[in-house]
């Protein structure tokens, strides 16, 4: 007869409902949990909290919608197994257009109610806040996260079916305003009585379609949703990161291949240029060596010249095999004063990077040519030195590397800029509500 | 940051590598010629070069 | 936990207290409301049945809070305009008590205190109004007109002649939370934090049938 141990409770299924409108059986799914319970034969709300099961209202819906997880699924999210009890479709008005949504209600007898969200197959994981946000410039901070305010809008509920924490109405209205930090969301939701707070975090469909294992083909989401995490955040920062590295290890190597480099002279000579002679003007250097299999060649010449110019076709001849590189570089230096001061064009010193150049015994062969028709001033002859390096380091293209490089982290900037310009695109501009919210008066 | 950049920056830097080692340059400024004798060092007037005789502009103000 | 033992003046059933400082308990046969005086138990009423109870705690529910054990001794339900809530009375292996509040499946703990600063006037309470108590803001979030629907087990107060009362919520924005209960004069204060479930550690739970449990 006496209490003994704490005794176990049982909760068991309630027996069946009848509408107190049409009589149709009504499936209590949240055991008892919810307080609004809506009949889907005759889609009268009914008062679940009060023994006697008032109807608080009846209504004629303009739309029917399929619940994508059909109401009594059960999927697990979170570590916990949740049963979908509810289905509301909700819309706000922007510019003479509709736009609707769609929530879940969630229920787990131990963890309680929690909701799934879903615009255009976005989803959103929503769980209600106990705790008031704090407001920030440009928007809420949360547990030390800052949330930027993304839109305010005023909702109307369209389509109810199941069962809710709350005895919700078709043509409830209450006045939204959504923050965001991907992945995560804030929304207060605010009526006459009370603000409610929750908290949403951004889930992708596909997650959804197998926790509740529902056999329909997933729709891919439709555009950027305000807290769907951007795929680049990552990527940006660490293409960068590489970026950097790169320029580095590029740096190395040039400093690198520049120690490396042989820079040997090969010949260093002075030669003299006679316009007046009527011999032959070509001439030889002398045999010099190039090292190494491959390598560039420097061919440098330096002219005692004044306002004239003088050119030099060459060809570097390679003594055995009988292979000629031939070019042709001109020198030419003028100077002068006028009324703006004394100017000079050109140089006294040309010289030319011939790449590609075998290894092997060579001479210079050289055939300098002045302008003829040139007079006075000139002097007869023209002296001129020529010399040759083995093996310049390159600088020039490691700089071309690096600005090649820039290419693919630019280029995810710049997808990572154009999925935020959507993301924000469909959000309110700066700050302005979009639709027509009532101004809340505190009295 | 992608397989696709690792793998573009490696070719960038190793062609940047090969060429300094080869002296490689995409810029030829002169024209091979094959088969010179070996008399044109005793005689640089026998050979004709591509680049002989040019006329020119002249510069100055 | 007290050793007294006394007999339901209604049914004769044995009741014993787990707790020293209850006023008032319920016998949970005949559903008596019984208020503790020196020399017996006087019968003062008869507790409306529990509605539709889906909570998962229960009397004899343990758990743990801040570090200290709690056994669950006694329950009020109150009853407003858009449904019931539950405060369990919490009995602490310390020889303290407080209440968990539970509604919808939130769950808040909170303990009397008393007020550093005075309280608002029930006439002034409107949305925005905020209050400082021990130095916490606190933020009015609801006024909440509420009844006893019902009671269970021990209480630290007599519940048979409570009427309708006024409840002003008030939050902060730390997870903390402030109650000012007008149902007596000088209103009562409560203060207290929003918990998760899983932090409790709730043993002895009920079970749902069709659900595994916690």
């Amino acid at each position: 007869m006496n209490p003994a141990a704490p005794r176990k409770g049982f909760v068991s299924k309630p027996k069946a409902l009848n509408c107190p409108n049409c009589g149709s059986a009504i499936e209590l799914r949240a055991l008892g949990a919810a307080a609004g319970v809506i009949c889907s034969y005759c889609s009268s709300t009914i008062d679940a909290t009060n023994p006697q099961l008032q109807i608080i209202g009846t209504w004629k819906a303009a739309m029917t919608i399929e619940p994508a997880i059909p109401l009594g699924s059960r999927g697990k999210l979170k570590g916990v197994l949740w049963e979908a009890i509810g289905f509301q479709q909700r819309g706000i008005e922007v510019e003479g257009t509709n736009y609707f949504w769609r929530e879940y209600v969630l229920w787990n007898p131990y963890q309680g109610f929690r909701y799934l969200s879903e615009y255009d197959n976005h989803w959103n994981f929503v769980t209600p806040l106990q705790v008031l946000p704090a407001p920030s410039m440009s928007g809420l901070v949360y547990a030390n996260e800052s949330y930027r305010s993304f839109q305010t809008a005023r909702a109307y509920t369209w389509f109810v079916i199941g069962e809710f924490p709350w005895m919700v109405q078709v043509g409830e209205a209450v006045d939204t305003a959504d923050y965001v930090k991907p992945p995560k969301m804030l929304s207060s939701e605010t009526t006459e009585n009370e603000v409610a707070w929750s908290q949403g975090e951004y889930i992708p469909g596909t997650e959804i379609w197998q926790a509740f294992q529902l056999k329909t083909p997933c729709p891919p989401p439709i555009g950027v949703y305000s807290n769907q995490p951007s795929p680049y955040v990552g990527r940006v920062r660490s293409s960068w990161l590489f970026y950097g590295a790169m320029c580095a290890l590029l740096l190395c190597l040039m400093v690198l291949f520049a120690t490396l480099a042989p820079n040997k002279m090969v010949l260093d000579k002075n030669y003299v240029v006679n316009p007046a002679t009527t011999v032959e003007k070509s001439f030889v250097s002398d045999l010099f060596t190039l090292d190494g299999r491959n390598d560039n060649v420097e061919v440098r010449i330096t002219a005692d010249i004044s306002n004239q110019w003088v050119y030099f076709s060459m060809a570097l001849i390679n003594e055995e095999t009988g292979q000629a590189y031939d070019f042709g570089r001109e020198v030419s230096f003028y100077s002068g004063s006028d009324s703006d001061g004394s100017w000079t064009e050109g140089g006294k010193t040309d010289d030319v990077l011939l790449p590609n150049i075998p290894g092997g015994k060579y001479y210079l062969r050289i055939e300098p040519e002045t302008d003829p028709a040139r007079a006075g001033g000139l002097k007869p002859r023209i002296p001129f030195r020529v010399r040759i390096v083995r093996g310049r380091p390159f600088y020039f293209r490691y700089f071309l590397g690096m600005f090649l490089l820039l290419i693919p982290p630019i280029w995810t900037s710049i997808r990572a800029g154009s999925f935020e310009s959507k993301r924000w695109s469909e959000s309110d501009p700066s700050g302005a509500s979009s639709s027509n919210a009532s101004s809340e008066d505190d009295e | 940051m992608s397989k696709f950049y690792m793998a573009y920056s490696m070719l960038v830097a190793g062609g940047l590598a090969v060429s300094s080692l080869t002296g490689w340059s995409p810029f030829k400024p002169y024209e091979k010629v094959d088969g010179v004798p070996k008399s044109v060092r005793n005689n640089p007037g026998a050979y004709r070069s591509h680049y002989a005789g040019h006329a020119r502009y002249f510069g100055g103000k | 936990m007290s050793t007294r033992n006394d007999i339901c003046s209604n049914c004769g059933a044995e009741i014993r207290f787990r707790w020293s400082g209850a006023v008032q308990t319920t016998c949970e046969y005949c559903k008596s409301i019984l208020v503790r005086n020196d020399i017996n138990l006087a019968l003062v009423g008869k507790a409306a049945d529990l509605p539709i109870d889906i909570s998962p705690i229960q009397i004899g529910t343990e758990g743990i809070f801040n570090d200290k054990p709690f056994q669950v001794i006694g329950r009020i339900v109150y009853r407003y305009d858009l449904g019931t809530w539950n405060e369990w009375h919490l009995y602490f292996s310390d020889g303290s008590n407080g209440w968990l509040s539970d509604a919808q499946s939130e769950y808040a703990v909170s303990f009397a205190n008393s007020f550093t600063d005075a309280p608002p006037a029930e006439a002034d309470l409107h949305r925005g109004l905020t209050m400082a108590q021990h130095s916490v803001p606190l933020y009015l979030t609801v006024i909440t007109d509420a009844m006893y629907e019902t009671t269970e087990g021990e209480l630290p107060f007599t519940s048979y002649d409570k009427e309708m009362c006024r409840f002003a919520d008030f939050r902060t924005n730390d997870g903390r939370f402030g109650t000012v209960d007008y149902s007596e004069t000088p209103p009562l204060l409560f203060l207290g934090q929003f918990v998760a479930f899983d932090s409790l550690k709730l043993k002895n739970l009920k079970e749902f049938e069709g659900w595994p449990n916690a």
